[in-house]
């Protein structure tokens, strides 16, 4: 009794659980005073457990495992139910009401039948028995645990719910813990023991909004509830009721009077519902009463109690030292008490008087003893008491109390309190009005005032601090954690400050309920929980707590609570002591005051003794139980299972955005129908893995232009956006340069420059150079495999190396040292490319004159050019192949500077430069061939040596010297070949044989086609494989070209757009290399025929060859374009390597224009700017072919009206018409554009104003034909103009007829192309060529063998036709007279130069720079 | 245009109510976490309230939305036919999207 009135004075600073302790006290004395067999209860409990019983009782035969309930029950029958008869009846009448019940429990609940077989007990932590008895009966009955703190209740608590939660799995599982923080620490304990998926636990407070919690209520299926909730919600309805199979009650202690466990528990038995109740509590009660209540108020039909003292239970009870100190009052104090007594001893009197007080000490009286007094006093007031009194003895003890309660807060607490409670009530009211006419009480408050002054030293604080000074002596002050507990929020405060006093041992912080009062402000539960979180984790080592500490805090690292008061209720006592001795010893320091306080505390301890009595023996004597319903039917018998249970990492519910989402889809899936939700997952994938998510970034070339609106049109921004990515693609190239070449920087804009230039002069050297590479690349391969006669194995660099060594050693080396940075930098690749620039030095250095240098240093660029470009693309198999280019480019450089040299060395003769350039253009192609060969069996001697022949002047001489080359040549690519070919054994042949057929001719062409087809056949061939073969076969050129021609068809069919611009860069390069392959092919044939016929024609042929041998470079520049654009194909970063060269382009053809005066190379710089925009588009298109040829074909009239003027813009214009008709163009770009050139040049003279302007028509009328059949009938025109100018003087063996052949085959050839360009496959192409080779095999004389072969008759008709037509040119050349050869040599040989020069005076420029 | 069906108005309004209360609740945890630090919780302000729309404004959005729509699928459209394809790919709109979203 005097504890929960001790309470009730201490309400008004406590908390808000206060109040529910008030509340519970006055429920007790109702319930006590109103004799406990309330009927009505018992009635009800009768009618809510009647199924249950009968439940037992039907099976009781059946089942055993039901016994000890059915004890119970049984004994609540017999005790609790007073009409006995009743009961008796209702076995039969309850039947009926039993299979109702029965039904709808299991329409609510269903029963896994699997998992109610056995219940399973987690072994994660050690067994300890008393928790697994009590988890075996709270399985099957209601059941309170008693069980001392620290002691693993939660465990027994989530162990039952997660049988629970096996058993039912539709059923609710309701954890209520009475606050916040508890129920944040439960659902974390509870995770950590049992492990219940978190997707289906919840925390719900009152911070979660109504709805928000109904729907949780729908969703989840374990919940950790305040029990403020619990009942709100049950009230409201949004807790699903039915649903319920398991509450567990957390500090069940508090289930007294109206608190929210008994409302909500009275609610759910009013539904009724079957469900389990787990009561957990550490301090039942202090009295049998409330225990009792408890019982009653929770259905409890079991009690579970352990004692400390307990067998079971000690081994697990860390040793808690409970120390008491006594604490003198101070002096002050002692006066100040004093004075109080002087106060009240007047008042008591007066009320002894009256007689409501019975006479006795006034010291003895305590606070709470006055109320019940005034409550006693209410009820019954004497009788002989007038009614006018009344307000003066309610007077009387409103005073009393409150002098009483300063008291007692002087004594526990010191004068600080009292006197703020003093003055407070001194301020306004009843007491102010009564005392203010009181002297003593005046002087009380004086006295307390002067001590104050003085700093009033409490005897408590000092020993406090002293204790706590004294642990953390002996505790590391990290590690220890200490809980002041004080019932007084005011006396905290003072705790506080007495605490800043030793602030470097002490983090301290105070932990106080949520209410605000007028002199300290409360905290929220956010910061509550902040505290307590800081607190674990060692923020604060000190708590200072009011009883809101006290209760169901799990601290592990406890180890000292003081009690700075002592007067409490035994209840509060052993929580407050539960808080520490949980994880190791404990101790527990208890300051009492002497006097009143220190008896309070020894009768309360004595008073919680005798209710430990009570509840021995599961309470069973003392105790009124009730019936529970089993839950699990009795057919199944739940056998234990120990289980070690794989726990996932608990993730506090704080960060959840999770939660919220589920939120929201369960909304939405509630409201949709099945239809709905299965069409949602068939469309919408529920993993983010399969959402796609829109590339802003994917086609940066798509933002270069505005794309087609439909309504809206494009907007400011757009435009903007549109120029910035038009400026940084611009940009990306030379940053790229910048980036990855160091020294090259400053070459680069010149480079660009430069490489244009090259681009422009495509029959110059630049191109063959291209053309190389390839076959430099098999080099280097054939070196590899093979020991060469020379033992430059060891590394590529060397053999290149050595090579050039041979040619001019010293050179070489200063070169190389100074390139060699750049080697560094570059890594593998500048290793390579070092070499080459000894080369093209050493040529350079060589070359006496100008303009050889000059073309070196341009080719050198060049060579940059296509490093950085590899460096681009990064791979190294690309690194390698532009390194390979590079290395082919300088030497043919080196040949055709040879050449140059030789021109310039020897007399200016018409013939002897014939005679050069025929051995140049040999030498290229069979360089191109051969080259590798000589580079690893030491040609370059053989190639000098026949240089040094050719200045020989007799054109009969270079012939022989050629045939006699080709043989050497033949040997050598023999032994090169033999080696190189290991993967394809046909490429073999048929270098060999085209080298022998150099001789032969027809042969070859035969096999190269059975090559192709081949190579057709296989098209499942890799780049890497096509590259190989390119590379091995450099005779065999035409194979790889088919392959190149069939892999890019492929890759055109698969990728649609991305690879569109990739692919149509192929079909340019496919095109270009067959006619690559044709050049050579051509060329060998053009020499045989020339052998056969005239040395003269040969050497024209020669030029044609080696102008073809451009074109063929230059396709084998699109080619290595192509292999560079295949491979990344799938990289992102191809569209960039694949933009970069068309950028390159550009910028050359940009940049051309401006540096070169001439239009001539104007033109071509346009003409090629022309072929990249073509090629551009056909990017973007992939149909785009046509789209191309249309564009192409208007800007070649638009530039054909200005040509007009002149007849090198006619050449121009043709080269143009060329260029830009096909996509493919290139191809016609090489072989037409370099046949005109040379042609034109040697023709030029010859040439009247009317075959100018029928090239007009000729330009002007294909506009409404395909470009190609424009360009064909351009160069068709142009050649019948030079046929027909060369016809007349003519008189050589070469016949018109001949011409006329050279002309239809010319028609067809490119009517043919005209057709396959734009159809872009292969077939056609291959049906063209062979109806071609078909029509043609009649008109050709020796070569129709070869023309078995659709390629070879195509390459030979073509070349055929161009040799035919510089045959006749060279014929009527060497009939009309050796002056007009010269005059067109020089002609000739300026363009040439012409172009060299301005190309190579940017170069020579930029290295200046 | 105004014959011309749009959205209905409702679904627009269910997603943007959607957007909006997701939004609200992480403005609330959000600042629930920085309530945290302060020792003195101060009472949960009203403002994260959801956002809401009127009426006319919920029209005008529908529009907004159908106008948007069609133009990305035009346009897209445009792409995919110059490709040849009959048939609208995700890269079709990559192509489109960044102009377009600066259009809008």
């Amino acid at each position: 009794m005097t504890s929960t009135i001790t309470h009730q004075i201490i309400d008004e600073d406590e908390d808000d659980d206060g109040f529910d302790w008030e509340a519970a006290v006055r429920e007790i004395d109702v319930a006590c005073q109103t004799a406990k067999p309330s009927t009505s209860h018992a009635d009800q409990f009768i009618s809510h457990f009647t199924t249950p019983v009968s439940n037992a009782s039907s099976s009781k035969t059946k089942q055993k495992a039901g016994v000890s309930r059915q004890s119970t029950l049984d004994k609540f029958v017999a005790k609790a139910g007073p009409p006995r008869p009743q009961s008796q009846n209702r076995g039969t009448e309850l039947r009926d009401q039993d299979g109702v019940e029965g039904d709808e429990r299991v329409s609510c609940i269903d029963i896994d039948a699997e998992a109610a077989k056995t219940w399973i007990y987690p072994v994660n932590v050690p067994l300890r028995d008393y928790q697994f008895a009590i988890t075996k009966k709270a399985l099957f009955s209601n059941t309170l645990v008693a069980l001392p703190t620290g002691l693993g209740k939660t465990l027994i608590a989530a162990v039952v719910m997660y049988n629970y939660f096996r058993w039912f799995p539709d059923g609710k599982i309701v954890f209520a813990a009475p606050s916040r923080p508890l129920v944040m620490q439960q659902i974390e304990a509870c995770h950590n023991i049992v492990g219940i998926p978190q997707e289906w636990t919840i925390d719900m407070t009152g911070q979660i909004n109504p709805t928000k919690r109904a729907c949780f209520w729908k969703t989840k299926r374990v919940f950790f509830v305040t029990p403020q909730v619990l009942e709100k919600d049950i009230q409201s309805g949004t807790c699903l009721v039915n649903y319920l199979v398991l509450l567990v009650i957390d500090e069940a202690h508090r289930a007294l009077g109206n608190y929210s466990y008994c409302v909500a528990v009275r609610e759910l038995m009013a539904v009724p519902v079957q469900l389990r109740i787990l009561a957990l509590t550490a301090t039942p009660g202090s009295k049998q009463q409330t225990i009792q209540l408890i019982i009653d108020n929770l259905y409890m039909s079991t009690l579970e109690y352990r004692n400390e003292s307990d067998d079971d239970v000690s081994p697990y009870v860390h040793n808690r030292k409970i120390e008491l100190i006594q604490v003198a009052m101070g002096l002050d104090a002692v006066e100040i008490n004093n004075k109080l007594s002087e106060v009240l001893r007047p008042i008591v009197a007066r009320l002894c008087a009256i007689g409501v007080l019975q006479n006795r000490d006034y010291q003895t009286l305590s606070p709470c003893e006055l109320l019940n007094l005034r409550d006693k006093f209410r009820q019954s007031p004497p009788p002989d008491l007038p009614h006018i009194k009344y307000n003066e003895v309610e007077g009387y003890f409103g005073v009393l109390i409150t002098l009483y309660h300063i008291r007692k807060l002087l004594s526990s607490h010191g004068i600080r309190p009292s006197y703020d409670m003093l003055e407070e009530k001194l301020r306004q009211g009843y007491f102010a009005r009564f005392m203010s006419k009181n002297e003593d009480i005046w002087k009380t408050k004086l006295l307390m005032q002067q001590s104050l002054a003085h700093g009033a030293p409490s005897p408590k604080l000092s020993k406090m601090l002293e204790v706590l000074l004294d642990h953390f002596k002996t505790k590391d002050p990290r590690n220890s954690r200490v809980i002041i507990f004080s019932n007084f929020r005011g006396s905290v405060r003072d705790i506080m400050e007495a605490l800043a006093n030793i602030k470097d041992l002490v983090r301290a912080t105070q932990f106080i309920g949520q209410s605000s009062g007028k002199a300290l402000k409360g905290q929220s539960q956010k910061v509550q929980q902040d505290v307590l979180e800081k607190f674990r984790a060692g923020g604060y080592n000190v708590i200072v707590a009011t009883s809101i500490g006290e209760e169901g805090l799990d601290i592990m690292e406890v180890d000292l609570v003081i009690c700075f008061d002592a007067n409490v209720s035994p209840l509060r006592m052993i929580q407050r002591m539960g808080r520490t001795g949980r994880k190791h010893d404990g101790r527990v320091v208890v300051l009492a005051c002497e006097g009143s306080e220190l008896k309070g505390y020894m009768r309360k301890q004595a008073n919680s003794k005798a209710v430990r009595k009570h509840m021995r023996n599961g309470g069973m004597n003392s105790f009124n139980f009730h019936p529970s319903p089993r839950m699990i039917p009795h057919i199944y018998k739940p056998e234990v299972q120990f289980i070690e249970l794989s726990i996932e990492q608990f993730i506090p519910r704080g960060k959840k955005v999770k939660d919220d989402h589920a939120i929201q889809a369960s909304v939405l899936e509630d409201k949709l129908t099945v239809a709905e939700t299965s069409l949602i997952a068939k469309y919408f994938h529920p993993t983010d893995a399969n959402t796609w998510r829109p590339s802003l970034i994917a086609f940066p070339h798509f933002q270069t232009f505005p794309s087609r609106v439909h309504k809206i049109m494009h907007a400011h921004r757009t435009g903007m956006l549109i120029d910035m990515m038009q400026c940084l693609q611009g940009l990306t190239f030379s940053q790229d340069c910048k980036t990855t070449v160091v020294e090259d920087e400053v070459f680069l804009g010149k480079s660009l420059v430069v490489n244009t230039a090259e681009l422009h002069d495509n029959e110059t050297k630049g191109l063959p150079a291209f053309d190389n590479s390839p076959k430099i690349r098999s080099q280097r391969e054939v070196l590899d495999s093979e020991v060469s006669p020379r033992k430059i194995i060891r590394t590529k660099e060397k053999r290149i190396v050595p090579d050039f060594c041979r040619e001019n050693p010293p050179v070489h080396s200063y070169i190389f040292g100074s390139d060699y940075v750049s080697v560094d930098t570059f890594g593998k690749v500048l290793i390579l490319s070092v070499p080459l620039l000894p080369l093209k030095e050493g040529s350079h250095s060589k070359c006496t004159i100008a303009s050889s240098t000059k073309s070196l240093n341009s080719l050198k660029q060049d060579s940059r050019y296509l490093r950085t470009w590899s460096e681009g693309n990064k791979e190294l198999v690309m690194q390698t192949m532009a390194v390979v280019e590079i290395t082919s480019p300088t030497r043919c450089i080196k040949d055709e500077t040879l050449p140059t040299s030789g021109l310039c060395d020897s007399d200016v003769q018409h013939e002897k430069t014939l005679d050069e350039f025929e051995n140049s253009p040999e030498t290229p192609p069979l360089k191109g061939n051969l080259s590798n060969e000589r580079a690893s069996a030491g040609e370059t001697p053989d190639v000098v040596e026949i240089k040094a022949p050719l200045p020989l002047d007799d054109e009969c001489t270079d012939e022989s010297r050629d045939i006699e080359l080709s043989p050497r040549l033949t040997n050598l690519i023999k032994c090169g070949v033999v080696p190189e070919s290991p993967v394809n054994d046909r490429g073999l042949p048929n270098g060999k044989k085209k080298n022998e057929f150099l001789v032969p001719d027809l042969v070859p062409p035969a096999q190269s086609p059975t090559e192709l087809i081949v190579k057709s056949s296989s098209p499942g061939k890799n780049e890497q494989g096509i590259m190989e073969i390119s590379n091995y076969r450099r005779n065999g050129s035409v194979s790889p070209i088919n392959n190149a021609i069939q892999t890019p068809v492929l890759k055109l069919n698969n990728n649609a757009s991305i690879t569109g611009r990739i692919s149509t860069s192929p079909v340019v390069e496919e095109a270009q290399t067959p006619f690559a392959n044709l050049t050579n092919n051509s060329c060998s044939k053009d020499w045989h025929l020339s052998s056969g016929d005239k040395s003269e024609s040969v050497e024209q042929r020669r030029k044609f060859k080696r102008l073809r041998k451009i074109g063929d470079c230059g396709s084998r520049k699109m080619k290595s374009i192509k292999e560079n654009l295949l491979i990344p194909i799938s990289n992102l970063a191809r569209s960039f390597s694949s933009r970069s060269p068309i950028q390159n382009k550009h910028a050359r053809g940009k940049k051309n224009p401006v540096k070169h005066a001439r239009a001539f190379i104007e033109e071509e710089a346009e003409v090629s700017s022309d072929a990249d925009v073509s090629d551009d588009e056909e990017d973007e298109q992939d149909n785009g072919s046509y789209d191309s040829f249309i564009d192409d074909r208007i800007n070649p009239t638009a530039a054909s009206s200005p040509s007009e003027s002149c007849r090198i813009d006619m050449m121009a214009i043709y080269r143009r018409s060329l260029l830009s008709q096909s996509p493919m163009v290139r191809q016609y770009k090489c072989a037409a554009t370099s046949s005109p050139n040379s042609v034109a040049s040697m023709t030029k003279t010859c040439e009247t104003a009317s075959s100018s302007g029928k090239t007009l028509s000729s330009l002007q009328t294909p506009q409404t034909e395909f470009a190609n059949q424009s360009a064909g009938r351009n160069s068709e025109s142009f050649q019948m103009r030079r046929l027909s100018s060369q016809v007349v003087p003519c008189t050589t063996s070469v016949s018109p007829r001949g011409s006329h052949e050279m002309e239809s085959r010319k028609r067809k050839l490119r009517f043919c192309r005209s057709e396959s360009v734009p159809t872009i496959n292969l077939e056609p192409q291959f049906l063209l060529q062979s109806e071609t080779a078909a029509a043609r095999d009649s008109f050709q004389h020796g070569d129709t063998n070869s023309d078995a072969k659709e390629d070879a008759f195509y390459d030979d008709q073509f070349y055929e036709g161009l040799d035919l037509d510089a045959v006749e040119a060279q014929a009527t050349l060497l009939l009309k007279q050796k002056s007009e050869m010269s005059m067109r040599e020089q002609e000739i040989i300026p363009q040439l130069h012409p172009q060299n020069c301005s190309l190579l005076s940017s170069p020579s420029f930029d290295l200046g720079i | 245009m105004e014959d011309e069906t749009t959205f209905d108005p409702d679904l627009i309004h269910a997603i943007f109510k959607l957007v909006w209360t997701r939004r609200a609740l992480e403005r609330q945890k959000n600042e629930g976490a920085d309530a945290l630090d302060f020792q003195v919780g101060a009472g949960t302000s009203k403002k994260n309230r959801p956002t809401y729309a009127n009426a006319n404004a919920l029209k005008l959005s529908c529009e907004l939305l159908r106008v948007f729509i069609t133009e990305a699928v035009q346009r897209a459209a445009t792409i995919a036919e110059a490709e040849g394809v009959s048939k609208i790919e995700a890269t079709h709109l990559e192509r489109i999207l960044p102009q377009l979203l600066l259009d809008f």
